[in-house]
Parts: C-alpha cells; sequence; structure tokens
C-alpha cells in the first residue's frame, strides 16, 4: 500500500498462455464474425505468435493506433453503425487483437484476460448450445489458468491448468445457488437493436410455391409439446399457425388479424391439454393444435383462430394450451367476411375455368370438393419436395402442366379452385404430426413437419379442414414426411426412417438438449418462480430470494473457510499412536517435550509413576521397532494403537 | 497523521517486536480486491447487465461462475498467506551508506505450497519468494542503512496476489530484527597513524626470534644459527629456519589523538578506516575512545569488537 | 551380551580413569565410528592416561607425539634417508605409524606441521618424497589442545577441527573419584597390568558393525532438522555443514551399538551431539559465549523430534 510501483514485464511463458487462451476465446465465434475481420484477427495472432517465437520487438504504437483506427473504420462501414450486438463483438474481437501485440507489462495481460472473459459471453447471443456451453469451459479454464500464471510466472503448466480447474470447481457450487436463487429480470432492459435476431428459421405469413418445401429440408425443431395424458393419433396433429388469405397469383399473404370476441367453444372430453416449448422465430404466432380454445397469457386468438403473442418470440416461449380437436367453428361468419375469401386475381384461366365447370356440374360445395380431391387422386399427381419451378401462371402449370408439387402447391391450387367455384377458402399453414421422444415423451415438432393444407367454409358447418395433400400422398398425414416422399428425395437426415439406431440415439440426444433448453436455457423469471416455490419456498419474491442467496452463499463460503483454515496434517501413523500417548499421559501431567526422545521419556514417566513402568515399557519397545527400526506392518501398527488405548493411567495421588 | 497512525497501530495489531515464531493466524491477515479485482468486479457488472438484456442464460451462468471464482480466490489468497510462521534470521552488520539485509525466516507447516509471497520492509526494495510445502526458506530483506548504531527495520509487510492478481492478502509482522550499523568508513584519510603512536605504541620488526615459524630458502647474509641443518643431512638445499616475535606492527587508534576540530561523526568515519586499514595490514591493534578501551589485538574478533564500539559510540 | 568387549574395555577403563565413564564411552565411540578425537583441557586431568588404557584395552600400538614449535612436518612423517650400504633412500617412518597417536598439544605445532598430521588423519596415508604409504588400520588419533590462547600457540583453525570427528573436555574428576585417585595405586602402573580386552581384528569387525546400525527415515528426518536449525538461526554463526550431519549420524550409530542397539534413537544423536556439534557451531558475534554442552543444549530443546 502507498508505494507506487511499475507493473512489471510480462515473461515469455506468460505471453505464451495470453496468446493461448486469445485462440480459445475467438475459436467458438468464428461463424459469426466478418471474413475480413476473421482475417485480421488470425494475421494478428499469428504476427503475435512469430513475434514470440522469434523473440522479436513489439510493434511500434504509432502502426497500432494506425490498425485500430483501421479497424474501426473497417467495423464502422461494415454494420454502418456502433451501437448493437455485432459491431460490439467486432470491436471487442478487435481490441483482443491488437491488445496481443501490445502486451508488455502484466496490466495488459490482466486486459487481455479480461476481455477474454468479456468475449466468452458474446458467444452466447449466437449460441446457447451444450457444444458452445463446452467449449467456453474449456475456454475458462485455459483463461483462469492464464490468470494465475499472471500472478505467479514460475510455476508448471500442469500445476496452473490444476489450480484453475479446482478453482472453477469450488466456484460452481456459488454458480448454482446464483442461478437458481438471483431474482431474475426479464429483458431486455432497453430497446433491442434491430439486428439481434436475424437467422432464426420458420413459417412466415407469406407462402409462394417451394417456400415450404424448402423449410421442409431442415431438421431443427421448431416447438415440444407436451401432452396431459395420451397424445392424440398422429392425423389430428394439425398445428395451426399463420393462415393466409390474400393471393397474387403467386404468393399468398396473411390479411389483418382481429382479436375474437367471442369464445369459440366451451371445454369438452375432446379437449386436449399441452405445454409448448417453442423455439424462438422472431415472429409474433405461436402454434396451436386446431383449434385452440384460450390464449395463453400475453396472447390473442385472432377471429381466424391463429394464436398471436404481443411480441415476436425471440427467446425460448413456453406456453400452456388447450386445443379442441374437432371443433370446426365459424358457422356465423358473417357476409362481409365470406365475400373476403372469394377473391381471386385474373390469372390462372384454366384451373378457373375448370372450377366454373366443375361447379355447374354439381349442385353441393361438398360434390366440389369431392371432384377436385378426386381429381388429385385419380390423375398422375406426384407429392414430391423436389417440385419444378413454376412461372407467370403457378396453378395453371401445376395442374395441367408440372403435376408435381409438395403441400404448398396442393394446398393453393385447391384453395384456388374452390374459390373459383364460389367456395370461401383459405390456406393454413402450420406443421402436421410431429415424433414423441419415447426418452422424456416429448412431442417434437421439427421445420421438416412444416405444412400447408386448406379450409373451406361450409353452409350450416362453418370452417371445415381439408387436407389436399392426404389425396395425394395420404401417408404424409398418417406416417411423417419420410414415408409420403418417394425414395432418394433429400431427406433431411435425422428425418429419415431407416436409420433405426441413429433414431435411438438422436432421441436421447434430442431429451438431453430439451432438459437442457427447458431447465438451462429456458430459466426464466416463471420457471424460477416454478421451481422455488415447488422446492418449498412459500413467497418466491425478489427479497425472499436475495435473502436464501445470501444464506447460502454465506455457507458456501464459511465451508470454503474452513478448507482453506484446515490443516492436513501428515503424520506418520506411528507418530500419530505415539503422540496420543502423550496426550493421555498428559493429563497426569506427563506430556512429552516435543525434543524428549522415547527412551528419556519412557523413563521419565517410569520414575514419576513406576506402577506404569511395565505396559510403557512393552509400548516403546515396539514404538521404537516402528518408528526407528526396520519393523513395518499394518498389523504391528494396529498392535502399538491397541496397546495405547489399552493403557490404564490411574490419576495420580 | 498522529490519530491516523494510532488507528493503523491499532488495526494491525503493532506494539512493537513480537517473540518468535509469529504465526500469521487468520486474524492478523488482511483480504482486499486488487485494482484488476475492481476492474474484474466492473467487467462482471457488464456482463450481467449484458446476460439480462438479451436473456442469456448461459450468460447468467457465465457470469455467476466468474462471480463464484473472484469469491473463490479470495480465500485461496488468504490460505496462500495465512499461518505461515516467520521468525528472524541472520543479520550481518554493514557499514552506513550500505544496505543492511535483514534476514527472516519463513515456515510453512502445511501441506500446499505458498506461492509469489512478496516481503517488504517500509523504505525497502520488495522480496518475492515461494514455500514449497512444508518447508522453510530464508529470504533477506535489504534496507539502506543511513545511520550508524542500531538500525531497527520496524514491520514487515507480507503479501501475495496469488493465485489471480484479483485479491491482494497482506499482513503486518514486527519480528525482532535489528542491524549494526558501523559508522561510514572516510574516504580519502589521512594514513595510519604508525608514527604518531610515538610513545604508546611501538612497532617492532616482523622479524622476531623467539617462535619458529618455518623455513625459507638461505641467503648468505642469514645467520648461520639460523640454518636447518637438520634438512642439511637429508641433502636437502641449505635453509634458513624464520622465527616471528609475538607481536607484528601494532598501532593505537586513538579519539583524543585526533584533530580537535573534526565533530564526533568525522571522527568516528576516520577512526572506522583507519581500523579497516590495519587489519587488512594485519596489525595488531587497539582503539581508545572516550570512556573506553580496547587493547591490543588482531583479527576478525577484534575488528568486530572495535567496529561495534565506534558502531554504538554514545549510545 | 552381544558386544562384550566393549563393555569389559569400558569396565577396564573405568578402574583407572575414574568418574570419566562419559569420556570413556565417547572416545571409544569415536574409536568405532573410525574418526579422530580433540581433547581440549587443562593439563593433569588424564588426557595422557585415557589415551594409554585404551590403547592398551584394545590391543593397540601407541605413539605418542609431543608437539612443539620447531617441530617439523617430517618429524611426525617420517624421513628417507640416504644408505650408504644400498645406495639408495630408505624411508625412516616417523611416530604416525602406529595404530593409536596421542598428539600432545597440538597447538603447539606450527600450522605447516598442523595441517601435514591432519590430512594424514583425513587420507589414512601419507606421501612423503612422492610415494604414497598406508597407515596401519584402526588408524586413531587423540590430540590434545590447550584451552587458553597463549601467546606463542597456532589454534587449529575452524577447518581443521572439522577434521575431528568429536571434541571433548575432560573436567576436574569429582570429589570421590579425586580421593580414590589419590589414595589408590600409582595409574601408570596399572596401566602397565592391563591385559587387552578384544582380539587384534576385533576391532576392525566392530567397526564395521557399526555401519549396519539401523537408521531410519524419521531419524534422518531429526538430523536434517537439527542441521537445518542451525542454519537459519540468528544464533549460530555458521551452521552444521552437511559434513557434521554426516559425522552425527556416524557417531550415534557407534553410540547405539554400545549401548546394545542395532537402531538408533534420538536419545543418541543428543548423546553425541555436544561432542560432534561443540567444535562446529560459534555462537553468533553479539551473543555470549557459551560452553559446547551449553549451545548443544539450547540447540537440542529447540528442535522437536519430527
Amino acid at each position: 500500500m502507498g508505494i507506487k510501483r511499475d507493473s512489471p514485464p510480462l515473461t515469455r511463458s506468460q505471453e505464451l498462455w495470453l496468446l493461448a487462451c486469445a485462440v480459445l476465446t475467438l475459436a467458438p465465434g468464428v461463424a459469426h464474425v466478418p471474413a475480413w475481420l476473421l482475417a485480421a484477427a488470425a494475421m494478428a495472432l499469428f504476427w503475435c505468435a512469430a513475434i514470440w517465437w522469434r523473440r522479436a520487438a513489439l510493434p511500434p504504437r504509432w502502426l497500432l493506433s494506425f490498425l485500430v483506427l483501421a479497424g474501426t473504420a473497417g467495423v464502422f462501414f461494415t454494420y454502418r453503425h456502433f451501437f448493437g450486438k455485432d459491431p460490439g463483438i467486432a470491436l471487442l474481437i478487435l481490441f483482443l487483437a491488437l491488445k496481443l501485440l501490445e502486451m508488455r507489462r502484466l496490466r495488459d495481460g490482466l486486459a487481455v484476460v479480461f476481455l477474454c472473459y468479456f468475449l466468452l459471453l458474446t458467444h452466447f447471443l449466437n449460441e446457447q448450445g451444450m457444444d458452445v456451453a463446452g467449449l467456453t469451459l474449456l475456454a475458462l479454464v485455459v483463461i483462469t489458468a492464464a490468470l494465475s500464471s499472471l500472478a505467479h510466472a514460475g510455476r508448471h503448466v500442469v500445476d496452473h491448468l490444476r489450480l484453475s480447474a479446482l478453482m472453477l470447481a469450488q466456484a460452481a457450487p456459488f454458480m448454482l445457488v446464483l442461478f437458481l436463487l438471483f431474482p431474475r429480470v426479464q429483458g431486455p432492459l432497453w430497446g433491442m437493436p434491430a439486428d439481434a435476431y436475424s437467422g432464426m428459421s420458420g413459417l412466415s405469413d407469406s407462402m409462394t410455391p417451394g417456400s415450404i418445401s424448402n423449410l421442409s429440408l431442415s431438421g431443427e425443431i421448431a416447438f415440444r409439446a407436451r401432452f396431459e395424458g395420451e397424445i392424440p393419433p398422429k392425423p389430428q396433429l394439425y398445428w395451426r399457425g399463420p393462415v393466409l388469405r390474400l393471393f397474387d397469383g403467386r404468393t399468398w399473404r396473411s390479411g389483418i388479424q382481429q382479436e375474437k370476441v367471442s369464445p369459440g367453444g366451451t371445454a369438452t372430453e375432446s379437449t386436449v391439454r399441452y405445454t409448448v416449448t417453442l423455439e424462438p422465430h422472431n415472429k409474433p404466432w405461436l402454434f396451436a393444435l386446431e383449434m385452440p380454445l384460450a390464449p395463453p397469457s400475453g396472447a390473442i386468438v385472432s377471429r381466424e383462430y391463429q394464436v398471436l403473442s404481443k411480441t415476436p418470440v425471440r427467446s425460448r416461449l413456453r406456453y400452456d394450451m388447450q386445443s379442441h380437436i374437432g371443433f370446426v367453428p365459424g358457422a356465423d361468419e358473417a357476409e362481409t367476411v365470406l365475400r373476403r375469401h372469394l377473391d381471386l386475381p385474373g390469372n390462372n384461366p384454366r384451373t378457373r375455368a375448370l372450377a366454373e365447370q366443375w361447379r355447374r356440374e354439381a349442385a353441393q360445395d361438398e360434390a366440389v370438393i369431392r371432384r377436385m380431391l378426386d381429381h388429385f387422386r385419380m390423375e398422375q399427381f406426384f407429392y414430391t419436395l423436389t417440385p419444378p419451378l413454376l412461372g407467370e401462371n403457378s396453378i395453371d402449370q401445376f395442374l395441367f402442366e408440372t403435376r408435381r408439387g409438395f403441400c404448398e402447391h396442393y394446398a393453393s391450387a385447391f384453395v384456388f379452385a374452390m374459390r373459383a367455384a364460389g367456395i370461401p377458402a383459405r390456406v393454413v399453414t402450420g406443421y402436421q404430426g410431429g415424433e414423441r421422444n419415447p426418452v422424456d415423451g416429448y412431442l417434437i415438432v421439427r421445420q421438416s413437419d412444416a405444412h400447408a393444407w386448406a379450409e373451406v367454409w361450409l353452409e350450416g358447418k362453418g370452417w371445415t379442414r381439408v387436407d389436399p395433400t392426404a389425396a395425394v400422398a395420404p401417408n404424409r398425414i398418417e406416417a411423417g414426411l419420410a414415408s409420403a416422399v418417394p425414395a432418394g428425395e433429400p431427406l433431411p437426415f435425422l428425418v429419415r426412417a431407416d436409420l433405426s439406431w441413429l433414431k435411438q440415439l438422436r432421441f436421447r440426444w434430442e431429451a438431453i438438449s430439451n432438459t437442457w433448453n427447458q431447465w438451462v436455457l429456458g430459466f426464466d423469471p416463471q420457471r424460477q418462480r416454478e421451481l422455488l416455490s415447488r422446492l418449498g419456498m412459500r413467497q418466491p419474491d425478489w427479497k425472499a430470494m436475495t435473502a436464501a442467496m445470501a444464506v447460502l452463499c454465506g455457507l458456501l463460503l464459511l465451508g470454503l473457510t474452513a478448507w482453506a483454515l484446515h490443516r492436513r496434517a501428515r503424520i506418520d501413523p506411528v507418530q500419530r499412536a505415539w503422540n496420543r500417548l502423550s496426550r493421555r499421559l498428559a493429563r497426569i501431567g506427563l506430556a512429552r517435550q516435543a525434543w524428549e526422545g522415547p527412551a528419556d521419556y519412557t523413563q521419565r514417566v517410569a520414575q514419576a509413576r513406576p506402577e506404569l513402568s511395565p505396559a510403557l515399557a512393552a509400548i516403546a519397545g515396539l514404538y521404537i521397532d516402528l518408528r526407528y527400526g526396520k519393523l513395518a506392518g499394518k498389523e504391528a501398527r494396529r498392535k502399538l494403537r491397541g496397546m495405547i488405548a489399552d493403557l490404564k493411567i490411574p490419576p495420580s495421588q | 497523521m498522529q490519530p491516523v497512525a494510532a488507528f493503523k497501530r491499532w488495526l494491525f495489531r503493532l506494539y512493537g517486536p513480537e517473540p518468535s515464531p509469529i504465526v500469521l493466524t487468520q486474524r492478523r491477515v488482511y483480504v482486499l480486491p486488487t485494482r484488476p479485482g475492481l476492474a474484474y468486479a466492473a467487467a462482471l457488472g457488464l456482463m450481467l447487465i449484458g446476460a439480462i438484456n438479451y436473456n442469456l442464460s448461459l450468460g447468467y451462468a457465465l457470469t455467476f461462475l466468474l462471480a463464484g471464482l473472484g469469491l473463490v480466490t479470495l480465500l485461496h489468497t488468504f490460505r496462500n498467506l495465512v499461518r505461515i510462521e516467520i521468525s528472524p534470521g541472520r543479520v550481518e552488520p554493514v557499514f552506513a551508506g550500505d544496505a543492511a539485509h535483514f534476514g527472516l525466516q519463513l515456515h510453512n507447516r502445511r501441506r500446499p505450497g505458498r506461492f509469489a509471497i512478496r516481503l517488504n520492509l517500509a523504505g525497502g526494495e520488495a522480496v518475492t519468494t515461494d514455500l514449497a510445502p512444508e518447508a522453510s526458506t530464508a529470504v533477506n530483506l535489504p534496507l539502506p542503512a543511513h545511520r550508524r548504531g542500531w538500525l531497527r527495520p520496524g514491520r514487515v509487510t507480507l503479501e501475495t496476489r496469488y493465485p489471480l492478481c484479483l485479491v491482494r492478502a497482506w499482513s503486518y509482522v514486527e519480528p525482532d530484527l535489528r542491524c549494526l550499523v558501523y559508522p561510514r568508513p572516510e574516504a580519502s584519510p589521512p594514513p595510519l597513524p604508525l608514527t604518531a603512536a610515538g610513545e604508546s605504541g611501538t612497532a617492532r620488526s616482523g622479524r622476531g626470534s623467539e617462535d619458529f615459524a618455518g623455513l625459507r630458502t638461505h641467503q648468505p647474509a642469514d645467520s648461520p644459527r639460523h640454518v636447518a641443518w637438520k634438512a642439511v643431512a637429508r641433502e636437502q638445499p641449505l635453509l634458513t629456519k624464520q622465527f616471528s616475535g609475538a607481536g607484528t606492527v601494532q598501532v593505537w587508534l586513538d579519539w583524543d589523538a585526533l584533530p580537535p576540530d573534526l565533530g564526533i561523526e568525522a571522527r568516528l568515519s576516520r577512526l572506522t578506516r583507519w581500523l579497516l586499514d590495519a587489519h587488512a595490514q594485519g596489525l595488531a591493534y587497539g582503539l581508545r575512545l572516550p570512556g573506553r578501551e580496547i587493547p591490543l589485538g588482531q583479527g576478525e574478533r577484534q575488528l568486530q569488537d572495535c567496529l561495534e564500539a565506534l558502531a554504538l559510540y554514545g549510545d | 551380551m552381544p558386544y562384550s568387549p566393549i563393555d569389559e574395555t569400558i569396565r577396564h577403563a573405568g578402574r583407572i580413569v575414574l568418574g570419566k565413564e562419559r569420556q570413556i564411552r565417547l572416545a571409544l565411540v569415536c574409536l568405532l565410528a573410525r574418526g579422530h578425537l580433540l581433547i581440549e583441557d587443562l593439563p593433569g586431568v588424564g588426557k595422557t592416561i585415557l589415551a594409554h588404557v585404551l590403547a592398551k584395552l584394545l590391543g593397540l600400538n601407541f605413539h605418542r607425539i609431543q608437539c612443539t614449535a620447531d617441530m617439523l612436518p617430517a618429524d611426525i612423517i617420517g624421513v628417507s634417508i640416504y644408505d650408504r650400504n644400498t645406495g639408495g633412500f630408505q624411508f625412516h617412518p616417523g611416530p604416525i605409524f602406529a595404530q593409536l597417536i596421542l598428539v600432545d598439544e597440538i597447538n603447539r605445532a606450527t600450522p605447516k606441521s598442523q595441517s601435514a598430521l591432519l590430512e594424514a588423519m583425513e587420507e589414512h596415508q601419507v606421501t612423503c618424497e612422492g610415494e604414497t604409504r598406508p597407515l596401519p588400520d584402526p588408524f586413531f588419533v587423540i590430540a590434545t589442545q590447550n584451552p587458553s590462547h597463549q601467546i606463542g600457540t597456532f589454534p587449529l583453525p575452524e577447518s581443521q577441527l572439522d577434521r575431528f570427528l568429536m571434541r571433548i573436555d575432560m573436567g576436574y574428576p569429582d570429589r570421590e573419584a579425586e580421593r580414590e585417585l589419590l589414595g589408590g595405586a600409582d595409574r601408570r602402573d596399572m596401566v602397565a597390568t592391563l591385559q587387552p580386552c578384544m582380539e587384534p581384528g576385533e576391532l576392525i569387525e566392530l567397526q564395521r558393525t557399526v555401519r549396519e546400525v539401523h537408521v531410519s527415515e524419521a531419524l534422518i528426518a531429526y538430523v536434517q532438522a537439527l542441521a537445518e536449525h542451525t542454519r537459519r538461526s540468528p544464533e549460530y554463526e555458521t551452521g552444521l555443514s552437511p559434513r557434521a550431519a554426516l559425522a552425527l549420524l556416524r557417531a550415534a550409530r557407534a553410540w547405539a551399538m554400545i549401548d546394545h542397539r542395532d537402531l538408533v534413537l534420538p536419545e543418541d544423536i543428543q548423546a553425541v551431539l555436544p561432542a560432534v556439534a561443540g567444535h562446529r557451531l560459534h555462537p553468533a558475534s553479539g551473543a555470549p559465549a557459551a560452553s559446547a554442552a551449553d549451545t548443544a543444549a539450547a540447540l537440542i530443546s529447540a528442535v522437536p523430534i519430527p
């Protein structure tokens, strides 16, 4: 204290440690960094390594200042601003890389380490999987070891790593306590930069030919559902997503959504209850089985029976749902609404003509629908993931020329034809089916389960679901995508049916990953409260949590203090027994002096208490043989302990 | 300043030299974060805000793990210093103007090794050392010695930032250490007062005749009485026996014989120089100070006695 | 009794050198440990008698060298003299060629002679005119030294002192022993009547046995702790050298053997410590001068037995 001292220069081993932790820190984020920055960082690292290897001088300050300016300008030209996640990370990476070229003193080393710690956090903005967590932990061990090497350069690499691992292991209980009990706040604390959630995939609110088949190529999980009771049979698992009404001849879009005023029905036996864990997709809609009864908190059910959240789903979301399977809504739909579902653009004349012809031939709406489905079934239509590209009159082209399509083609053509025949119809997108994970019982719905179907309004019945795909490829609905498309189509690897062992492995992995998602990544304020009340905390508010956190951390600290003060004596068991004798004799005032040898001691005791003499002589003889002679072995040691324990010391008169 | 110093004495229990061995019990080891430690805490705060803002569960986990690491470091640093035993070691006398080296012995009676323990005396340079498990080590703490007499270094600061530089544990001890500081020898003194010793000091020839000291080759001028005839009988070349007297040159270094206008320290400084010269030339010398006289003598012991008398003159 | 000749020797010696059993034992230990002995005491306390008695009882041939200032190394080692009959040099061995030598008042000899003697002691051989001659086995030197630093003496320097395994003092006899001494027969006559207690070669055998006395790890740790303490503590000017620690172990082994034990106890170390370490340890400057016994006692009580 008080003495001003300059920061000591770094040693070579410390420099190497810092280089290693920079590499480990930057490695997991490589995929999310602009290429020029990646190249620059790699060059800086190589430069630093070369300087280390050749014991060369560090670059001059003016050069570094120039590089900082150039890099900052580069970041600005890449992102056009400095605020937000990506430019922030880019700047941090830039600073870390350039700091490595400026490592002279301990202070610089500490700056590198702290930058590394901070950069580890930024990886989680992109990914929070278990693999990233594992890599981060590894990097953490190395960075901490580097920090310890800054405190003491002379120790061996293994010693630093061991110490670092030990300290992190000791820190883990604190992490657990804080993780569980730190009062969680639902972010964000301020407006999120616009680019925060780019790169999430999922259904959109428009549909063009090929959009769903593209999505189907992804094995990514869309959401998971856990049912109370049995999972309904597959043909009933229609997960309702965006409902599309507007058509411009090529693209279907949804119209303006309004909140439904009256409840769409009441709970009956066919009501299913389930919890959905939705992966973030940066869109406001939630998925529910047809038809949703009541919205979860913070969401609404629209007039088109679409469940909509008030904000886009940007983090994994869990919600409880109730659905009424087989419920047909909309029997009392207003005339104006129905008219909107008959709008058609002026193209696709052949389809329009065909539909009008059917209309003329059939009296009832149901007959027209049947006609259309029969058309799909009888003619040579193919269900395929790789349909040919379609031009201006996409529906004409599909129905009369290519005849190869995925669900969106069928749904689109069907709805078009129905409208042309004067039947109100619309496209519904969402997911169909799902797969039960036998390990944890969750139903997993993937992007490959994305689907599009149709709804037609029937007089007296309301909005009725018609799935034209089922006419072409009934297996798609009964058994899933894998059995429906012809062999050789490029299915997502994990969706294929034939690799059963792989499937087993996949189920297991996904169950673990789901647990991870549910309990680690999805541990939000709500989950925290649930868990704490289940653990018996009566009022899990922030006061109680803080108190519990303080108490538990205090206890952990006490435990660690005990460990720090604990003196592990490495005393030979023979010597321990002998010390015990001394302690016993101390009660009659005959403790051994620290420098007193065994023969002298026993002689002194025997003089003071002659009645102890024979027993003591035997004990001392055995002790001497064990400690100073060649006698060894457990048996003899046990005997010595026994003799000392059995020694009767009458209190002195 | 006075109340602050008094408070510090009370807080850190500094009550003068302590009996040895001094054990750094847990009550006298203090722990506080260092400046990098505060920076670390600030970085954790930022990370926590980031984790909250972006709802990063793993961000929370990382931040909390690092917070735990900070707490664990606290105890590791504490453990690195606690229960070290300190006892005073060797201290060699020095001349004023040189650095005194205070020996300290550190004992580690526990299994974990102690690392990067930094010791320093107020005003001296710091020394960093490690302590192997269940072992002892000796360190020498330098301190410039400015004035002759006993130099008491006062308290020793032991501190460590091991293992993560984030926390500083320190303790103050005051071992019973002192160093004898001889006066600084005068740089360019007048020559040894061999003649000035006059009637009190006798300068005798180095060639005595009483005690046999060895043989050397015969020179024509040597007395035939001193030829080693026994050796001649063994057909060896002529050798001359050498004898030495009991005393060689003797010199008295007298305080009162110095010029009267010389100050006390200047006198001591000159006497010190003369003592060293006399010793280096192998003379027998004695020292007369007001109220103290060290008889003629020779050798290390004599030198030490005389220098000690000069160092402590007036105490 | 396993080593009865030793007991016999001690018993017989004790009858002549009265009240000095500890010194007799130490001298014997020194001999058994193949070391040399320095006795520092006033004239007339029985140094010479002790040497004589030991030589007689152990069946060793005995020479005595009285050191003076004009003694030359050749007076100790011997000289080669030209023999006119053979036409070559004939080596006439000096008094050092004996199994037990008493070097009286070694501090009267000049440093040159001292070092010649001490080198011979160390090497167990002498080199004269380029020829190396072995000394007899066993070879045991008892040197005596006057404690008072008189003018004209050459006290043994530190490095030479280290060559003696032990330094002991005789001390005045106690009242009882002195009365017996004054009233009894002349000691020199009694020495003449003594019969050896050992066969030739038996002593060498015993010296070999000493090396087999068991030293445990715990004991080595104790010796180390003692040595380390002297090296670290400010109470001593210089600490015990590794050679001193070895000497301590050697002497303790012999002490254990004459105590009829085949293992060394800490007590053995403590028993030989004053004699072995006394002349190797010096209190630091400033501390009051203490006797070897006091220094050793302070050392023993400062170091716990591990």
